[in-house]
Formats: structure tokens, C-alpha cells, sequence
């Protein structure tokens, strides 16, 4: 998708597609996307940081008067240098540049970056809350290691963009890759030659950030909005294109071919079961454990059905 | 300039205007906030958007029909960049300073290297920084505070101070508030302290370093300082990260309670730009090149926060610098958040980068400034004398200038812990004297007349002897010293 040649409005973009307003921008499986920004802290070992300086709490400054008020300064939970990767539903993944490491890792979604990027005409970053928001199945976190304090020297990009990290400790220099495996809840590591799948389970469920979006009867306009909000168009087209999900164009009263069970129709029960359990069912060709299950409210979730009914046609 | 004469006899509109300010478009949905941007020595322009990516394109005349391509791709806000050649570009993000190559000539870079690092970043989100090459492969790296509008991470990257950490804008990690030199090679270096935000620096074709800063807390107006090794620039929380600040002071406090001894420490800004009339939040300041139609050798500072860039006329007076300022541009199809600027491979027009994003109303994309005739009629020259003021104007006056055509006041600045400062001692400063040198050029002598102050001019509706009105009727000037 993102080696599409676009022409918008006459301008030409001859490589790959930049990033967009989209906040919650999605990957390849075999061509990822980079972020640097501030990637939340899943509830890491503290000890997982010996190099990192360590905040405090601060008083609260009045810049009316110049002196402390009432209150303290709490500490948000991000990670200041460290880089996000995904490579789609398949696998995402934090390495941190400080420690030289991987932190962690999720499938299913990469970040909702809504909480630092706005929205499109307003920007409007949230004050004491812009740290990203994980979006997918959280299986993986680093645990304190002992060794010397490393130098990140930088990251090689292959033709399709996977990232060989290059670090050094103490005068050897190391490289580490990062890739997606088949399975759930695993990825491959290459630290210099060696070879390591690591499989692991399920530790966490996050759905990017609440939109809190106060619907007050269930409309397929709602659902729209739903839809909008979450990001699920980075995965489900409504115009029959191929994504990492399927479309949502024809999909309501449709009978869906399921990997490893009997063909259902795609009414109302279905898709509502597909929302909230999103991996009861696996729609054929798709693979399985891609899917976050969003915590949604009944009336987003009805809107939300609502909506894909009104694309039945 | 052959050029530009032949625009203005061919297409010059009815109602003059000096400037055509044109919208350069990204592709739709490209999110078009500018950190920063650079001409590589082949003429390819390079941005690098807040987001993370870099995009380049060869500029073409017409504006909306540029042929971007992506470049380079994730960084944190990046907010300084140099276009080392089409295939090599360096970035200042909020961690580090990273060189990202095209290796295997594919149009994308694919390695990426840190080229420097070191200075600290506290997980707040107002901690950009940014370059200006220093002319011998190396770099002078403004380094951005953090905001009390946000918190800090609890894992900083680099050593963290409680007593940086205080106030509004503050300097918790280490190095921020600061400006690092950068040798070719990448090591850091502290070369001076005291910044708030100085959201762009740049070295001059003379070698002299320059940067602005935003007004605010300890910031009674928007400054342009000159920059020397070792000095204090007024902003206090940096300080716990110069060497010779006691390691048990907390220099807000200090200096909150200690005005005098505040202002023996730091060193004033070169010009003091009034932050409603001229300037709200000082961009990069940039020089006008010699080969450029207007103002040459004069020196621009984007406004930030207005759809202004203004003007400024630099003096050396008992070896120190100080100077005017004026409006360059102030609307005319010019949008709010001008912070970057570079002037096109053949000099003759100017690439402004816009970003305000998450500041107020949005403000964001790239625009180019050409000069649609000749230099507008103004004042060219804004000079000190002993006793006032000498003024050049680049035409002939209509008719000799009276008392009644000049207004003169003065007033002061303090800076302090509060978001700005008021004009205090204001006086008016009766003309005593006015004298044409020539056609061109009067000096005026004016009661009570003493340094420490910035004289306001308020021109009338003058006119030149070919028919001109007059572009700039109001002017600053920071006297800090007297010749």
C-alpha cells in the first residue's frame, strides 16, 4: 500500500507513501513502518532502565506568581528515544536506543497516535495525556539485564525497509533484527547470526485511545463516526479493496467462509461477535489473532453494525 | 536582478505589491507541518515534517505541482535539517542528531547513523531543536526547553535536575535551555546558556551567530541575540547545566529574588522587538544575501505567531552589536507560523517553513516569498549618533522632512519570571534638531537621549520624489550603547 504511486490533486509521489493525518497508521508485513515519538511505557521493569536519568515528582509553578503553588507534577509513562516499528497486524515492536534493547512487543495494531498528533484541523495535542496509545495484544516485556552501558550507532534499512539496529558495548559492535513470525504472540530475533523465535502469551489487550464519543441513539452515521475514530479503516477498506482485514463492502447479509469451520451468514449476531470477540471466527484468508477486540461501548458497537449493514450493497 | 526587472516590467499588477507569496503544495493528506528545510547543494529542496518524514523535491514554478518524493522517514519531530547532498541529510529530532544516506541510489535513505548525541530529553513535548552550520562542517545546535503545559517521563534520557526542572519553561535534562557546538566529527560542546526557546539559530556570512527567542517567562519581549562562547542569555533554568553554576543553587530563585544581579549576569539581546507590534515568537533569524533585490545584507526574523517576518538593520556600536526593526512582510497572503528560512539556489526568492501545530490556531505549510519589482520605498539604514539618529532612506524624499513627519519615544524592558514585560520609563523624545545630510539621508538630534532604551519611530505618510509611498512607518531601535 505504501509503494503505491499516488497522484493527488496533480502531485506527483514517485516512492513510498509518507505518513498521513491518519492516527493510527499501519505497516507491512514485509515492509514496516518507523516511529520515533514518545511510545507509552506497558508497565516495564523499572530496573529494564539503568541508563535512563530518573525523574521526580516537581511542585506545581503558578506563572502568575512566579512561586510553587498547590500540588505536584506527576511523571508521564513514556519512553523518550526509542523507536516503534510495525510491520502491520503481524508484529509491533519498541527498541529503545538508551538501552540498546527491545522493550517490548504487540500484534494486532501499532499506536493511535491521537493523544500527541490531534486531529486534523485542530492539531491539539492533550496536555498531560499525549503519550501514544498501544493498539493490539501486548506478549512481550523485557526484564533487567546486567551488562555495560551501550552506544546506539544507528539502524541499516533493507529494500523493503526492515531495521538491522547497530549498537556497541564496550569496543564490539552488535547488530539486532526484528521480524514477524507465522505464529501468535511470537516474533523472530536475529542478534548478530543467532537465530530466536520467541513465543510468548498473552500479557495485555489495548485498544488505542477512548474517544469518548457520547453517541446517544445507535445510527449508522454513528457508526461512521465509530469507525473514523479507531482507525479500522487501516485494516477495513468499505470500497471492496484488499487490506489486512476484510472489507467491509458487501460484507452484511453475505455468507463468509470461516479458516477451520462451517460457512456463516454475516448477520447482525456475527458482526457483533466479530467486534467484540473479534477472534471467534477467522474469515478465510485472513490470519488469525490480527484483530484487537476494542472495548466498545454497546451503542458504538451497534453503530458500528449499523454502518457496515449500510454497505451491504 | 535581471531577473526580477524583467517580472516587474512584464508582470508587475496594477496595485503594486512588492511581494507574491505563493502556497507550495505536498501531496493532500500529507500532514504539511515544516520543521525545517534545506537546500542540498544540487538545488533539491529538503523538509523534514514534525511527524517524522523528510520529503524532497526539485522546486518547480508552479507552486502546486511539485514532484515530492519521501526521502527519509522516522523521525521525532525534527526540527533542524541540513541537505548535505541530494543523497545525505542530517536531522536534529528530540533525541539526536542523525545522518540518514541513500547508500545504494534508490531515491530512499537506508542507513541511518547518529551523527550526535548526548544532550538529555525529558519525555515533555516542547523539546525540538534545531542547527545552524557553523562553515567548517560543523554545527551550533539550539537546544529547546520543556513546557510546564506538559510533564516529564519518569526514565529521562540523560541525567536529570530538580532545580532544572523548576518554572515554566524549564531545563530538567541535561543541555537543554543550552547551545552545544557540534564539530564535524559530532562531539558536543556547551557554548552558551540561558535560552528559553530559541526556535532558530544562524550563522551569518561574517561568522557571527544569531538566534531569537520567544517572549515569555524571563523574556520581556521577543530579543535577537548575538552569540559568544560562555554567556549567559537570560534564561535562568539552563544554568544548572553550566559548569560554573554552583551545583546546589536553584537559579530561578536566585534570580527572582536578585534582579540586579540577574541583569549584571546575562547579556542583553542584540535588538528588542516589541512582541505585539513586530513580533510575537522569533523564528529563525536569517541574512538577506547580497544578490537578493531587496534589503540586501540585512537580516529577516520569522514571526511565529503572526503573518509577519520582520526586518532587521544591524549596527556595531563600541564593538557591540544593535540595531532596528521593522515589518519585511507583514500579511500579503503570508501565513502564521513562520519559523524557517532559506533563500532559493539563485537568491532571488525565499522559502518560508510554517508549524505551530499544537500551539494555537494551525499554521502550517511552506510558502515562497518573490519580490514582484523593485525595493519598496523605506528607511534602508536606521543609524545611532551621539546625540539621536541618522536615517537612509533608498529614494529621494518628495520634500524635505519637518519635525512634523517624525515622532519619537523611548522606553524599557526588564525581563523576569513573568510571561512577558510591560514597556516601562516610557518618555517622548522631542526632536531637537533635524538635519538633511543629502536627498536621501537626515540626522535628528533628540531631547533626553540616553542608552539603555529602545526609541520607537512613528514616520508619517511619506512619499518619494517618484510617487512611492512609504512601506514602514514604524520603527525600534535598541540603544544599548551610545557611539
Amino acid at each position: 500500500m505504501r509503494a503505491l504511486l499516488l497522484t493527488l490533486f496533480g502531485i506527483t509521489l514517485a516512492s513510498a507513501d509518507p505518513l498521513t493525518f491518519d492516527t493510527t497508521p499501519l505497516g507491512e508485513k514485509d515492509r514496516p513502518i518507523i516511529l520515533r515519538t514518545y511510545v507509552p511505557d506497558p508497565g516495564l521493569d523499572p530496573a529494564v532502565f539503568p541508563n535512563h536519568g530518573k525523574a521526580s515528582k516537581s511542585p506545581k509553578y503558578s506563572p502568575n506568581s512566579g512561586r510553587d503553588t498547590k500540588g505536584e507534577y506527576g511523571m508521564l509513562k513514556v519512553i523518550p528515544a526509542a523507536i516503534a516499528v510495525n510491520h502491520g497486524p503481524a508484529l509491533s515492536y519498541v527498541w529503545d536506543t538508551t538501552e540498546c534493547r527491545l522493550l517490548y512487543a504487540w500484534q494486532g495494531g501499532f499506536l493511535d497516535l491521537y493523544p500527541y498528533w490531534g486531529e486534523k484541523n485542530r492539531g491539539g495535542r492533550r496536555s498531560f495525556d499525549y503519550g501514544a496509545r498501544l493498539v493490539g495484544n501486548l506478549f512481550y516485556l523485557a526484564k533487567p539485564i546486567k551488562r555495560e552501558r551501550p552506544t546506539f550507532i544507528g539502524y541499516d534499512l533493507s529494500d523493503k525497509g526492515v531495521l538491522t539496529f547497530r549498537y556497541k558495548l564496550g569496543d564490539k559492535e552488535y547488530t539486532e533484527k526484528i521480524i514477524p513470525s507465522d505464529k501468535q504472540y511470537s516474533f523472530i530475533s536475529y542478534l548478530d547470526e543467532d537465530k530466536l523465535e520467541y513465543k510468548g502469551d498473552l500479557i495485555s489487550k489495548h485498544q488505542g485511545f477512548d474517544r469518548n464519543l457520547k453517541i446517544k441513539s445507535a445510527t449508522a452515521k454513528a457508526g461512521e463516526q465509530v469507525f473514523g475514530a479507531y482507525g479500522c479503516i487501516a485494516c477495513h477498506s468499505t470500497d471492496g479493496s484488499n487490506g489486512h482485514g476484510p472489507s467491509l463492502k458487501g460484507l452484511a447479509g453475505s455468507t463468509r467462509d470461516i479458516e477451520g469451520g462451517e460457512p456463516v451468514l454475516a448477520d447482525a449476531a456475527y458482526l457483533t461477535e466479530s467486534i467484540k470477540v473479534p477472534n471467534a471466527k477467522t474469515a478465510k484468508g485472513f490470519p488469525p489473532g490480527y484483530m484487537p477486540p476494542y472495548q466498545l461501548k454497546d451503542k458504538e458497537i451497534e453503530s458500528l453494525v449499523l454502518y457496515i449493514q449500510s454497505l451491504a450493497k | 536582478m535581471k531577473h526580477s526587472l524583467l517580472f516587474a516590467l512584464f508582470a508587475a499588477p496594477l496595485v503594486a505589491s512588492p511581494y507574491k507569496v505563493e502556497d507550495i503544495k505536498f501531496p493532500a493528506e500529507v500532514p504539511p507541518e515544516v520543521g525545517a528545510i534545506d537546500f542540498a547543494p544540487d538545488g533539491t529542496l529538503f523538509a523534514v515534517l514534525r511527524r517524522g518524514d523528510v520529503m524532497r523535491a526539485k522546486p518547480a514554478t508552479d507552486p502546486a505541482n511539485w514532484k515530492w518524493e519521501l526521502f527519509a522517514t522516522g523521525f521525532h519531530n525534527g526540527c533542524g535539517i541540513d541537505a548535505v547532498s541530494r543523497d545525505k541529510v542530517r536531522v536534529t529530532q528530540m533525541a539526536d542528531f542523525t545522518e540518514a544516506t541513500d547508500t545504494d541510489n534508490d531515491g530512499t535513505a537506508d542507513q541511518y547513523r547518529i551523527f550526535a548525541a548526548g544532550w538529555g530529553l525529558s519525555g515533555n513535548y516542547h523539546e525540538t531543536n534545531t542547527i545552524a552550520e557553523d562553515g567548517k562542517g560543523g554545527y551550533y545546535i539550539a537546544i529547546g526547553t520543556a513546557s510546564h503545559n506538559g510533564p516529564t517521563a519518569e526514565h529521562t534520557l540523560g541525567e536529570y535536575s530538580k532545580f532544572g526542572r523548576r518554572g515554566r519553561n524549564f531545563a530538567s535534562v541535561k543541555w537543554r535551555g543550552c547551545t552545544l557546538h557540534c564539530d564535524s566529527e559530532g562531539n558536543l560542546t556547551p557554548f552558551c546558556f540561558g535560552f528559553r526557546m530559541h526556535n532558530g539559530i544562524h550563522q551569518d556570512s561574517s561568522g557571527n551567530l544569531w538566534c531569537g527567542d520567544n517572549q515569555g517567562d524571563w523574556r520581556a519581549t521577543t530579543p535577537l541575540y548575538y552569540l559568544e562562547k560562555g554567556n549567559f542569555y537570560g534564561h535562568p533554568s539552563a544554568l544548572v547545566w553550566d559548569e560554573k553554576w554552583p551545583t546546589d543553587k536553584d537559579p530561578l530563585r536566585t534570580y527572582r529574588e536578585d534582579l540586579d544581579a540577574y541583569n549584571k549576569h546575562r547579556t542583553w539581546p542584540s535588538v528588542q522587538i516589541p512582541h505585539k507590534e513586530m513580533n510575537r515568537s522569533a523564528g529563525e533569524p536569517y541574512e538577506i544575501p547580497g544578490d537578493f533585490p531587496h534589503f540586501p545584507g540585512q537580516m529577516l526574523l520569522p514571526d511565529n505567531n503572526s503573518k509577519r517576518i520582520t526586518r532587521i538593520m544591524l549596527e556595531k556600536v563600541n564593538g557591540k552589536f544593535q540595531g532596528a526593526c521593522t515589518h519585511f512582510l507583514n500579511g500579503n497572503g503570508l501565513r502564521s507560523g513562520n519559523h524557517r528560512i532559506r533563500f532559493s539556489p539563485d537568491h532571488q526568492q525565499i522559502y518560508v517553513g510554517q508549524t505551530v501545530r499544537g500551539w494555537g490556531k494551525e499554521a502550517e505549510g511552506l510558502q515562497r516569498i518573490t519580490p514582484t519589482g523593485e525595493e519598496p520605498f523605506d528607511i534602508t539604514a536606521f543609524n545611532i549618533t551621539p546625540r539621536g539618529f541618522r536615517l537612509t532612506f533608498n529614494r529621494e524624499l518628495a520634500t524635505a522632512l519637518t519635525e512634523k513627519d517624525l515622532k519619537f519615544k523611548s522606553f524599557t524592558y526588564q525581563s523576569k519570571w513573568t510571561y512577558g514585560s510591560p514597556q516601562e520609563n516610557k518618555a517622548d523624545n522631542e526632536i531637537k534638531s533635524l538635519k538633511p545630510l543629502d536627498t536621501k539621508t537626515i540626522e535628528v538630534t533628540l531631547a533626553g537621549f540616553k542608552p539603555g532604551r529602545i526609541y520607537q519611530l512613528d514616520l508619517g505618510k511619506l512619499k518619494s520624489k517618484d510617487g512611492m509611498e512609504i512601506q514602514n512607518r514604524l520603527f525600534y531601535y535598541t540603544a544599548n550603547q551610545l557611539p
